[in-house]
């Protein structure tokens, strides 16, 4: 039991940079479609670096750069070029799944065994770990889960609680306000855009080499869109975000747990779909949402 | 409109020849020549009979999701979800299928393959209908719950009988879409797409369905003052998306591949996406648009096999042409702009 919830905390650690990161960046109005992409990228420039270089350090790096890269693209493309963000975060995501697959060839070849790093190891905070059930299940996790704990707080501060945060809320609410007060929306848009590049980087690279130590053109499937869900579920706050990741975590854990359990009275796949079946059934349940105003909208100045 | 259709073509074919030079400076990292990779591509695509018919097997589906996108984005609604639409039409054709193999079944298969994409589809029409719920992210998550019911039918009631292998038994030529042309995989399926396309083309354009649709996606407010019932349009929009979608699955299992397994066509909706942005999400253009991507799926699946160029060169071409159609859109609406400009200059030095 005490296994299965810390594995839950630890599947969950991508989904939460991924949604912490798309609050930030729909805040400002946003929406970063390219966020399966992005997760994609991360996770394959994050083996890539590491596997070459033979340290992780440099493999999350590498993902960072990967992910701001991406990013990078579609915000210029949404922001400046004011192009749809779902049908250009769609082509994006389409292009990285070739430009990943292409590069791994290019890179590797056809390799005769699986190529494999190290994973991220789990450290083991002093003391802490030791306390009964929940020790072993938030402090004994790998470092990109402890950097969460600074996270979460950072992003809810700066976000209510610092000018910069009130720029990227007005940016997506009220932009025009933005502009009269002699700030950039577009700069503060395309910034947030590059953090969740940076982030999604990151969420990528723990599916490669914090988790499973190797890369296939399969490893995201569908977990940058969950990430995505969570923030609309989480309401747009970071807290929220963190509310539903950890429901999604559970919910993960469940299915493992239902799995392994050797119970056969109800099918694996039905476990499989259950984070998607939730999403679908908190969409449609949630009454009050709190939707940037302007998210999905470009911003033009009035002439 | 005679110079927005003029750019629309020039910039896409720009667009297009762009994607394909940016892939060919990728294939330069193989230490390859890319213009013997191109003269592989485009020879390997009309080598015989078979590859020039294959052209047109690979566009039949890709219309279907192209075309499933195109409608609901006329209604300024969007259906991520035409690969799960598909993945329940493909259940259902073989399921059909499988039961009833006799010739007359084909048109049951094709009404019930209709009506049940068609109601996965409604569903999220209703989600957003009733209860203003984000159909973007529903149709995206639809395609893993279908995914998932997929699997399992194929691992428990739809499963072979040698037991094998997650996938169904292979139908009965009876039941099998009649082909064209001796020689290659080109059958009946091809017609119905571009029946598709043109009467979805009829459907938007000429009659008050149609107009009801791309009113609801200009401005659905204006719309909803004038009488128009929304939500229902939603509901609408989404069925005849989700049939369409379904239809590539009938296709491609009473056409193609004649059984149903795990792993089929996996990104034959993201494909249909890119297409119809190519197109501009003109029922016609689709058409055509698909035939392009047929067309690089049949030559880089064959280069791949004989060549040492990996065949996910075809993901590159493709995910680079999207790209960079996408940015001529907006070269577009610059032109578009200025050349109101003008005219509105014009028209002052007139009255002037």
């Amino acid at each position: 039991m005490i296994n299965l919830l810390a594995r839950a905390l630890m599947m969950s650690t991508p989904l939460l940079y991924g949604s912490l990161s798309e609050v930030i960046a729909e805040r400002t109005g946003m929406m970063v479609t390219a966020i399966e992409g992005i997760f994609l990228i991360g996770a394959w420039a994050g083996f890539v670096g590491a596997y070459q270089s033979g340290s992780l350090a440099i493999g999350i790096l590498c993902a960072m750069g990967a992910g701001l890269m991406t990013a990078a693209l579609y915000g210029w493309i949404t922001i400046y070029l004011k192009q749809h963000q779902i049908v250009t975060g769609t082509a994006i995501n389409i292009l990285i799944a070739g430009v990943c697959s292409f590069l791994q060839r290019v890179i590797f070849g056809v390799p005769l065994v699986p190529l494999t790093v190290v994973q991220l190891k789990q450290i083991p905070i002093p003391l802490l770990h030791s306390i009964p059930f929940i020790g072993p299940i938030l402090f004994k996790q790998n470092i990109l889960f402890y950097l969460l704990f600074l996270l979460v707080p950072a992003t809810y501060v700066v976000l209510y609680k610092t000018a910069l945060g009130l720029a990227i809320r007005s940016a997506g609410e009220n932009p025009e306000a933005v502009d009269v007060a002699g700030i950039n929306v577009k700069r503060v848009r395309f910034l947030a855009v590059l953090f969740s590049g940076l982030m999604g980087g990151v969420a990528g690279a723990f599916y490669s080499i914090g988790y499973l130590g190797m890369f296939t053109t399969s490893i995201i499937n569908g977990r940058g869109w969950i990430a995505f869900a969570i923030c609309f579920l989480g309401n747009w706050n970071p807290i929220g975000a963190l509310v539903g990741t950890i429901i999604f975590g559970l919910t993960e854990a469940l299915a493992i747990f239902m799995q392994s359990s050797g119970g056969t009275f109800l099918p694996n796949e039905l476990f499989i779909a259950l984070p998607y079946i939730l999403t679908i059934i908190l969409t449609i349940s949630r009454r009050s949402f709190n939707v940037p105003a302007k998210l999905g909208t470009p911003y033009e100045k009035e002439q | 409109m005679k110079g927005k259709l003029r750019d629309i073509l020039l910039i896409n074919a720009v667009a297009v020849l762009l994607g394909l030079f940016v892939s060919g400076l990728m294939i330069l990292l193989l230490k390859k020549n890319p213009l013997e990779a191109f003269g592989l591509l485009f020879t390997s695509m009309v080598r015989d009979r078979y590859t020039i018919g294959d052209i047109f097997v690979k566009a039949t589906p890709l219309m279907f999701t192209a075309l499933a996108f195109a409608f609901t984005y006329k209604a300024n609604l969007f259906n991520i979800g035409a690969q799960g639409q598909f993945y329940i039409g493909a259940l259902v054709a073989v399921s059909v299928s499988l039961r009833f193999p006799q010739k007359w079944a084909l048109l049951l298969v094709l009404v019930l393959v209709v009506l049940s994409s068609g109601l996965w589809g409604a569903a999220i029409g209703y989600a957003k209908a009733k209860f203003k719920a984000n159909e973007f992210l529903i149709s995206m998550m639809s395609t893993y719950v279908a995914l998932a019911l997929m699997n399992y039918l194929l691992r428990t009631r739809l499963l072979e009988t040698k037991g094998e292998y997650p996938q169904t038994d292979p139908l009965l030529e009876s039941i099998w879409l009649p082909k064209l042309l001796a020689g290659t995989r080109l059958h009946v399926g091809f017609i119905l797409a571009v029946v598709a396309c043109l009467g979805i083309w009829v459907l938007l354009y000429k009659t008050a369905l149609g107009f009801r649709i791309r009113a609801v996606g200009y401005n659905g407010e204006a719309a909803a003052t004038s009488g128009i019932n929304t939500g229902r349009i939603h509901i609408a929009a989404f069925f005849i998306s989700g049939s369409l979608a379904g239809l590539a699955g009938f296709t491609e299992v009473n056409g193609v591949q004649h059984m149903l397994l795990q792993g089929f066509n996996p990104d034959i909706g993201s494909i249909g996406i890119g297409i119809a942005i190519l197109a501009n999400a003109n029922p016609i253009g689709i058409i055509f648009a698909s035939i392009l991507f047929g067309a690089l799926r049949v030559g880089g699946q064959i280069m791949g096999q004989r060549s040492q160029i990996p065949s996910s060169i075809i993901d590159l071409m493709q995910g680079f042409v999207m790209v960079f159609v996408i940015m001529g859109y907006f070269v577009r609406n610059e032109l578009d702009r200025k050349r109101k400009i003008r005219k509105l200059l014009l028209e002052e030095g007139g009255v002037q």
